[in-house]
């Protein structure tokens, strides 16, 4: 990929082993997110105290830019609560579709992922994890 | 370069292939999605804009003549180019998705009945499934699948197999259900099989059920002949054979444009209008409502003559020899999982496969960082590719502008793919 040798590895490190892969037996929160250009699919498993994210797991059928943002997203998620990490999302989003290079500090860990987004056509494949994320802090809000 | 005595003699025609993508020549190898143009289709669109512009059938001026002239010449070149008897059967649409849904909505539609049935095969392009899907569910009809061969399990060599289909259609008399239409691409844009359209609508018509022709990959691939196949109808678009985008055509037999109703409301496609009610012009204008795509049927004009010039004998031999090497080329390697039939029978210059262990699109990004631009995804073929067991595959199609060269790049920079993914 074009992208500078470090985060390639970064994001390579991600894909090949994903921190929090999987499914929790018994979670308070689930949301499926799908991809209808490649058929990806994503299933993403929480559980929730008072608010808090406790555990957190993702089930990734899809490429190595959905899985690197799925393992990055589980480990900036875990501990903080929903609307903290609703709000993540949505300062990873804007920061996806601004011009500028600049990147928010609490978006730090994600610049593996951020630095791609010129390929248009794989920012379906780094938000398909917060897209069941945001569908999970639409589900606890109602 | 490796030059072709044909590429040698087209290339310079395409200029988008001056270009290059992130410091390499482009290597275009996505032409089952969309083909590149000759300056003399885009002259011809912006020759239309410069000195003929005008709307057609409704002005008496000279202008109005003229546009007029170019777009029922049009008409009359498409009909000759697909072996049609007279222009009267060739109808204009946006696409071949847009054909596809006018059969399905004048057609299909005002006939089934509950229970009744229409047939597919499982190698079908949404744009000739989704509109079967959507007209079965109005009318309470069933899809029906003629499966590829073998029928269950997942692999398979991308056959349809013509017993089958014979089975399958005389089971459907024995049970009193009634199949309405029998639709099937000539071309399949994911496995590359060619299919043998002749004798699969000798059978059909065998059991009285008439055929529509997805010919969306086989216009640029092949001689098309619709008298000699005898398909009821047969949809493509213009932009899959060198020629513009918007513009696609929907052929019909006569007796089959008899039993259609009218598609889309508007002007152009009336006889006359009152209050309440209206009659319809006579096909092929019954449907076409509305400003037709004038430019867009000259640029289509200039393509079909483009093709002709060129010799679809030799176009067909070229993608022989590019699909033979590149057969040659998969047959290296233990990693790669290529769909369709495994040799040149049956099979044209579409070939869909995967890297193992590695995601199609991580692929695909790969492959295009060394400017070659191939397609990754379900190419519109999700009933397909879960029948092979698959989400994805990178898909490599051919156009006649391509070299043997370019296919060994792809095989190149599937190295730096495993390098990248698999170290």
């Amino acid at each position: 990929m074009t992208t500078p040798s470090i985060y390639r590895d970064l994001l390579l490190e991600h894909a090949r082993h994903p921190k929090n892969s999987g499914r929790l037996e018994s979670p308070d929160l689930r949301a499926s997110a799908f991809n209808p250009l490649c058929g990806d699919e994503l299933e993403l498993t929480l559980t929730v105290s008072e608010g808090t994210i406790q555990d957190c797991k993702t089930q990734v059928r899809g490429c190595s830019i959905c899985q690197a943002s799925a393992s990055m997203m589980s480990e900036l998620i875990l501990t903080k609560t929903l609307q903290e990490a609703a709000n993540i999302s949505q300062v990873f989003t804007e920061s996806l579709q601004k011009d500028t290079e600049e990147i928010a500090e609490s978006l730090d860990s994600l610049r593996p992922l951020i630095v791609l987004k010129k390929h248009r056509s794989r920012i379906k494949c780094m938000k398909l994890a917060w897209d069941a994320l945001e569908d999970c802090a639409r589900q606890n809000q109602t | 370069m490796q030059i072709s005595p044909l590429t040698a003699k087209v290339r310079d025609d395409f200029p988008i292939l001056k270009r290059k993508i992130n410091g390499h020549p482009l290597a275009y190898l996505d032409n089952a999605a969309t083909t590149q143009k000759p300056n003399c289709v885009i002259d011809a669109q912006v020759r239309f804009y410069e000195n003929h512009n005008s709307n057609v059938s409704r002005g008496v001026y000279t202008l109005a003549e003229e546009a007029t002239d170019i777009y029922e010449e049009g008409r009359e070149i498409i009909a000759k180019f697909i072996g049609a008897a007279d222009s009267g059967k060739i109808i204009f649409s946006s696409g071949t998705t847009e054909s596809i849904n006018l059969v399905a909505s004048a057609w299909a539609q005002p006939k089934l009945k509950t229970g009744e049935r229409i047939m597919v095969t499982e190698m079908e392009h949404h744009s000739n499934l989704v509109p079967w899907q959507l007209v079965a569910q109005n009318c309470g009809a069933e899809l029906v699948y003629w499966p590829l061969n073998p029928e269950s399990g997942n692999s398979s060599d991308g056959r349809l197999d013509l017993q089958k289909l014979d089975e399958l259609l005389a089971e459907s008399v024995k049970l009193k259900r009634k199949i309405r239409l029998l639709t099937v691409t000539a071309v399949s844009n994911v496995l590359g099989t060619v299919n043998p359209i002749a004798e699969i609508v000798k059978i059909a018509h065998a059991h009285g059920v008439p055929v529509l022709v997805d010919a969306a990959q086989a216009v640029a691939r092949m001689s098309i002949d619709v008298s000699a196949w005898d398909c009821d109808f047969l949809a493509f678009s213009g932009h899959k054979i060198y020629g513009p985008t918007g513009i696609g055509v929907l052929y019909a037999k006569h007796e089959r444009l008899e039993e259609m109703h009218p598609f889309q409301g508007g002007g152009g496609m009336i006889r006359q209008v009152g209050r309440q009610t209206s009659t319809w012009a006579d096909a092929p204008q019954k449907f076409e409502a509305g400003t037709p795509p004038v430019a867009e049927v000259s640029g289509l004009a200039a393509a079909v003559g483009y093709l002709s010039d060129v010799g679809l004998p030799e176009i067909q031999q070229h993608e022989l020899e590019l699909t033979t090497h590149a057969l040659k080329r998969f047959a290296e390697f233990k990693d790669l999982e290529l769909y369709g039939p495994p040799e040149t029978i049956d099979r044209s210059g579409v070939l869909s496969f995967n890297l193992q262990n590695v995601h199609p699109h991580d692929v695909a990004q790969v492959l295009d960082e060394s400017g070659i631009a191939v397609r990754a995804g379900h190419h519109c073929t999700q009933v397909l590719h879960k029948r092979l067991g698959i989400a994805a595959s990178v898909r490599m199609s051919f156009g006649l502008y391509n070299e043997i060269s370019e296919i060994d790049r792809i095989f190149s920079a599937l190295d730096q793919a495993r390098n990248i993914f698999l170290a």
